[in-house]
């Protein structure tokens, strides 16, 4: 889901600018050489698995996958999917230079609640709880990309009430898609390559050092 | 989906031949001026200097058509639900809907708006190399990591997509075919779990290979600017009719959409 050119306000667009500035600050700190194109790659996989398109009734409607961003990169989702927007800004043509700052924050806030859902598994041990908590995860960005969409039309002008809760609404199909999509594919990285999950520690402590909380 | 957007950034014009420093700084304050309008007959305005400056740069209709196609199928719903929507006092009612002009004004000018923004991407970035663009960006002071995550995210996408169109030709001869259901989004999840440990296993040789030749967190490049007369010349117009159509905007020369059509 992203919000088009024209539609809000200048505030909203400059709280927008603003709040992806500091969230890119905070969220890029300690970035070394070496992540620079690692992060770039993932970036690239995503935006390109985004374009996948999927059955829903009659029509059908594109992956957002913010959540599975921040299961795989953590923190760095937030970067990754503002690389993501401005070259979707840019690339397709499909407009959105003016709104570049408010869908940044929409997705990237989405990818780091996901990320944030995604870590509370550490808390719990049970059999496949990474496909149970990569689905919440997968929930949550979307359901949370759609809450601050909501919130930006609202704050443009009561007019928008209305698109706001249609807004709201046509999200519901896509955060069922993209929990099961984000549920199944942590759960197959968990088996493959876990080491490529963000937080992924390692499931048999070394003798005599403690990795982590092991379950 | 076509995403080579530097597709015409060979042509010989105004456009093409303008600093890309100078075309993408006084654009880019052209695009924010017009986000900020709100009367139609100056978002008409808008739109009619953004053709111009397609067809200056000499981009193909259907080429620019393909992005503004997806703008109009977004923004159409807005014709139907702000009518509608529109708080207050409705003008009619249609089979007991209310509709109300200030949300079709309102409609109309939000697709104003977006259109004129969209073909002033176009003009902006439709109109040099990418790698030039995003060398202009680093000039211009946007953080040089993002200029070179940008590159890099580019470089890799056409990559990505060669990647995901054999693995989705592998799928087919297989026999597997999309539907609404859930193993279908199961097998969906695991193919971009595929494609992400596949590409993941890339970066490592990626980055080696970058270090090989010398990669030390910075990037070079052949291209120079250089800025003569008619660069500031072209910058100062635009910078002009944007301040013209945000002043006289600001100013009420017209009456903002909510309140009437001029």
């Amino acid at each position: 889901m992203h919000i088009s050119d024209g539609i809000l306000s200048g505030p909203v667009l400059a709280a927008g600018f603003g709040g992806a500035a500091v969230l890119a600050t905070i969220t890029m700190r300690r970035m070394d050489m070496e992540e620079i194109p690692k992060i770039s790659v993932i970036t690239a996989v995503f935006f390109v698995a985004s374009l996948i398109h999927v059955p829903l009734g009659p029509s059908s409607v594109h992956l957002i996958l913010n959540g599975l961003v921040g299961i795989v990169l953590g923190m760095r989702a937030f970067p990754a999917i503002m690389l993501g927007i401005i070259l979707q800004a840019i690339l397709f043509g499909h407009g959105g230079v003016s709104v570049i700052g408010v869908n940044t924050v929409m997705m990237g806030g989405g990818g780091l609640l996901a990320y944030g859902v995604w870590q509370l598994r550490h808390l719990f041990s049970f059999g496949h709880k990474e496909v149970i908590f990569g689905a919440l995860a997968g929930g949550t960005g979307v359901l949370v990309s759609g809450l601050i969409l909501s919130l930006a039309l609202l704050t443009t002008g009561e007019e928008f009430a209305a698109t706001a809760g249609l807004v709201l609404a046509a999200h519901v199909p896509i955060i069922i898609i993209e929990t099961i999509v984000a549920g199944a594919c942590a759960g197959f990285l968990m088996r493959v390559k876990p080491q490529i999950l963000a937080g992924y520690r390692r499931q048999t402590p070394l003798a005599g050092a403690s990795v982590g909380k092991a379950s | 989906m076509p995403l080579d957007i530097d597709r015409f950034a060979h042509l010989a014009s105004p456009i093409q031949r303008w600093d890309p420093r100078f075309k993408t700084f006084s654009l880019g304050l052209f695009i924010l001026g017009v986000a900020l309008i709100k009367a139609i007959p100056l978002s008409g305005a808008a739109l009619l200097v953004a053709l111009l400056l397609v067809w200056m740069a000499g981009l193909p209709a259907h080429f620019v058509a393909g992005g503004v196609k997806w703008v109009l199928i977004f923004l159409l719903p807005f014709f139907l639900i702000m009518p509608l929507s529109y708080p207050g006092e409705p003008a009619f009612r249609i089979v007991g809907l209310p509709f109300a002009w200030e949300g079709l004004r309102l409609a109309v000018l939000i697709v104003l708006k977006a259109v004129a923004i969209v073909l002033t991407a176009y003009a902006i970035f439709g109109s040099s190399r990418f790698d030039v663009s995003m060398l202009a960006l680093q000039r211009l002071k946007c953080p040089k990591i993002i200029v070179q995550m940008l590159l890099f995210t580019y470089r890799y996408v056409f990559v990505f997509l060669a990647e995901m169109r054999r693995m989705d030709t592998a799928m087919a001869a297989r026999g597997f075919v999309k539907r609404a259901d859930r193993r279908t989004l199961h097998v969906i999840g695991n193919f971009i779990g595929t494609l992400l440990i596949r590409s993941f296993e890339r970066t490592e040789r990626i980055y080696k290979a970058m270090l090989s030749k010398g990669y030390q967190g910075e990037f070079h490049s052949l291209v120079s600017f250089a800025a003569d007369g008619t660069d500031w010349l072209k910058a100062a117009a635009a910078l002009l009719v944007a301040a013209m159509l945000f002043g006289a905007d600001a100013l009420g020369v017209f009456r903002p959409a909510v309140l009437g059509w001029y």
